[in-house]
């Protein structure tokens, strides 16, 4: 059964008298363990599929199943609650509270979605997903004592601390420089490898779509290509080329 | 299925820990208004009590009763009374000669007298009235024990030499009970203190001065712990006594200050004594003066025998009238009393404690409704804080709304922020007051009161100024849509 299913999607949104035609009937299907990249330039409507994966939107028209539930038509506080429990969200701007430690922005979904748990076990739960990404040092830094890529990275372990059927990730890399970018990446890739999760990621950029295991293009708020990605980007690989690099500059 | 409550407010207290200083400066608004309202209500019902204070120091709540009754309206003489002073003729020689008495007993009723007899000057229930001694301590004892009656001093007082080596002063001595101090309400003690209950009931020859007589027999010095030689006899000086009140000063030659004071029971005793001039009694209430009159005087004919035709032998007086008319009150109090009321003479002790307590009541109601405006200051602060960190915050809000925060679970947090700052800044506010308050009457000499009322209240209306000015905010915060705030940048 497929985690995010689609049908006849449509957005449209009134600005003044004109009506703006954001995604037009869109109609997709994810199955668990996916990579999705959904590339396009901007306007081109994938934002806005992405607020509506998200739950962070509702669609004009058309059906949005989420592990098998239609959750197009909910009401505020059930999908609030979607929101807590099945989707994690990674975004371009980090989206970390300011002024406030790691490991309190990592503790955030647990503090919501009545779940009844202890001080204790939530910041256990929220140490154990800073450490699966190697920031357990930095658990007590503000946000911004953090690099980009570590906040990023503060950031992705938020969004797994409830396991959500789904990640959701907005030009992650949008502001940060090419080898961090490889690192974030590296992260979803041994996500997606390792424990299973679906990732569906939103760029313009179709270097970063290509670590995806499967590419969709938009177009002016159509699906104008869904393929597997043949030649994907092994963002390990890379990383490995990398620190070579780097000894190879050091040498000479 | 509402937000556990103690989660919310973690979130509450961590966002305030993130905003220290706003958090401060906004607390500080509703510390001033909350420290305005409890100072000023300490010092509105402090005044309050000074005034009920100083009308029982002018002696409002206080009787007197006195030995012998002036006032008695006087029988018809008898037939063959003689009106004093009148020349006789008894020689029938139509020359008009003074009287000269020659020594012969009044008590052999066969004797015929040449001039009036006492039952012929006075009238037989008349005689003895007038300074006559007729009160004794167990008549203060019973008195002691009607319901109402607050404290009880027999009194006796006469005039003495009073004797430190080679300085003599010649001043008024008052026998009383220890108790007079509390009577006293404006007394203060320069040195030591007044003599104790135990040095009254063993007739110790204990003596405390006025101001006037201390200065008079020794100067500035501290007589405390001297001896001075009253009636021969040597009297431990234990203390000095001045007055504390703005309406009394201490004088030379008043009843109070240029005097000195031995306990009852010595004098008597020393005396070979047995009644009292007078009785001071004050009441607990002064509304309750003239009932606890009453009964002071059916108490006492029946305890001196009198039946129901014969008039009384002593006097109740209370000190109401007496001071309103001696100007012992402060000359405005008085104005604003003898003004508001038709005819002084009419004035009850309840209508003057009634119109005090009003004209004070409304000071302090005209000192709380300034507070208060304060204290809604300090409301509108916080609302314009919280307002102003919902626009502030309207990307904090998305990222909480997007991990799945619920819209009222967003509005409760932000009104237990709100709720937060008011309170604690209450708690502040009631501790900054109270000592506020304290160093008021410290070091001005203000009188203020600070009731359990007030504080609860001062508390009470910060909680509520913390949820009425944050509603609106936190609602506002509440319909934030998940998504704009993502995009706010």
């Amino acid at each position: 059964m497929s985690v995010i299913s689609v049908r006849d999607l449509t957005k449209t949104y009134k600005v003044g008298e004109h009506s703006i035609h954001a995604l037009r009937s869109i109609s997709l299907e994810v199955d668990p363990g996916e990579f999705v990249a959904v590339i396009g330039p901007s306007g081109s409507g994938k934002s806005t599929l992405m607020h509506i994966l998200g739950c962070l939107d509702q669609p004009t028209s058309g059906q949005y199943f989420l592990d098998g539930k239609d959750v197009s038509h909910l009401s505020d506080d059930q999908i609030s609650l979607v929101r807590n429990k099945q989707i994690g969200f990674v975004f371009q701007g980090f989206n970390l509270l300011t002024r406030t430690s790691a490991l309190e922005n990592v503790e955030l979904p647990l503090l919501y979605g009545a779940s009844n748990i202890s001080a204790s076990e939530r910041k256990n739960r929220a140490m154990a997903a800073l450490t699966a990404v190697g920031l357990e040092s930095r658990a007590d830094h503000h946000s911004n004592q953090l690099s980009g890529g570590q906040q990023q990275r503060v950031a992705i372990a938020r969004a797994l601390l409830n396991s959500p059927s789904i990640l959701l990730a907005d030009e992650p890399t949008g502001n940060l420089d090419s080898k961090t970018s490889v690192e974030v990446m590296e992260i979803f890739q041994s996500l997606q490898r390792e424990r299973g999760i679906t990732i569906v990621l939103i760029t313009h950029e179709m270097d970063v779509a290509k670590y995806g295991s499967r590419i969709i293009s938009f177009k002016d708020g159509n699906i104008v290509s869904d393929t597997a990605n043949e030649s994907r980007r092994h963002a390990s690989g890379e990383l490995e080329d990398l620190a070579g690099e780097d000894e190879t500059e050091r040498v000479a | 299925m509402g937000p556990p409550l103690p989660t919310t407010w973690l979130i509450a207290l961590r966002s305030l820990r993130r905003n220290k200083l706003q958090t401060i400066l906004t607390m500080l608004g509703m510390t001033i208004g909350v420290a305005t309202v409890l100072t000023m209500m300490a010092l509105g019902s402090g005044a309050q009590k000074a005034i009920q204070d100083q009308v029982k120091a002018a002696g409002m709540n206080m009787l007197v009763v006195t030995a012998g009754n002036y006032q008695a309206r006087r029988e018809k003489p008898p037939d063959d009374a003689i009106e004093m002073g009148a020349l006789r003729t008894p020689d029938m020689t139509g020359r008009p000669h003074l009287q000269l008495a020659a020594f012969h007993p009044e008590d052999d009723p066969f004797a015929i007298h040449d001039h009036p007899v006492a039952r012929q000057r006075l009238g037989d229930s008349e005689a003895g009235l007038g300074a006559a001694a007729t009160l004794t301590i167990p008549d203060a004892d019973a008195i002691r024990k009607i319901s109402g009656v607050q404290y009880v001093c027999g009194g006796v007082h006469m005039n003495v030499h009073v004797v430190n080596g080679d300085t003599r002063w010649f001043t008024r001595i008052h026998g009383d009970d220890s108790s007079l101090p509390n009577i006293r309400r404006s007394w203060v003690f320069q040195h030591g203190e007044f003599f104790s209950e135990r040095e009254e009931r063993k007739n110790e020859q204990v003596i405390v001065l006025g101001t006037i007589a201390a200065a008079k027999l020794f100067g500035a010095a501290n007589p405390v712990g001297k001896t001075v030689t009253v009636w021969k006899q040597p009297f431990k000086v234990v203390g000095v006594v001045t007055s504390s009140s703005w309406m009394v000063n201490p004088a030379e030659g008043d009843d109070q200050f240029d005097a000195v004071y031995i306990p009852v029971t010595t004098l008597q005793h020393l005396l070979n004594l047995s009644k009292l001039n007078d009785i001071t009694i004050t009441t607990q209430s002064t509304g309750d003066v003239t009932r606890v009159a009453n009964i002071v005087t059916n108490l006492l004919r029946q305890r001196h025998h009198i039946g129901a035709d014969n008039p009384d032998d002593f006097t109740v007086a209370s000190q109401a009238a007496k001071a309103l008319a001696s100007g012992g009150l402060r000359p405005d109090v008085a104005v604003a009393v003898t003004g508001n009321v038709d005819g002084m003479e009419k004035v009850t002790l309840d209508q003057l404690g009634k119109t005090l307590d009003k004209s004070s009541r409304t000071m302090s109601a005209l000192l709380a409704s300034i507070a208060t405006v304060s204290l809604i200051v300090g409301g509108i602060g916080i609302m314009n804080i919280m307002l102003l960190s919902v626009t502030e915050r309207t990307r904090e809000i998305g990222i909480r709304r997007a991990v799945g925060a619920r819209a009222h679970e967003v509005l409760l947090q932000f009104i237990l922020e709100s709720v937060t700052l008011s309170v604690s800044g209450g708690l502040f506010g009631i501790l900054v007051g109270v000592i506020v308050a304290i160093a008021i009457s410290k070091s001005v000499q203000w009188s203020t009161s600070i009731s359990t009322m007030a504080v609860l209240l001062s508390f009470g209306v910060s909680a509520a100024i913390g949820i009425f000015f944050g509603y609106y905010p936190a609602r506002a915060a509440s319909r934030v849509a998940p998504l704009t705030s993502l995009r706010f940048e």
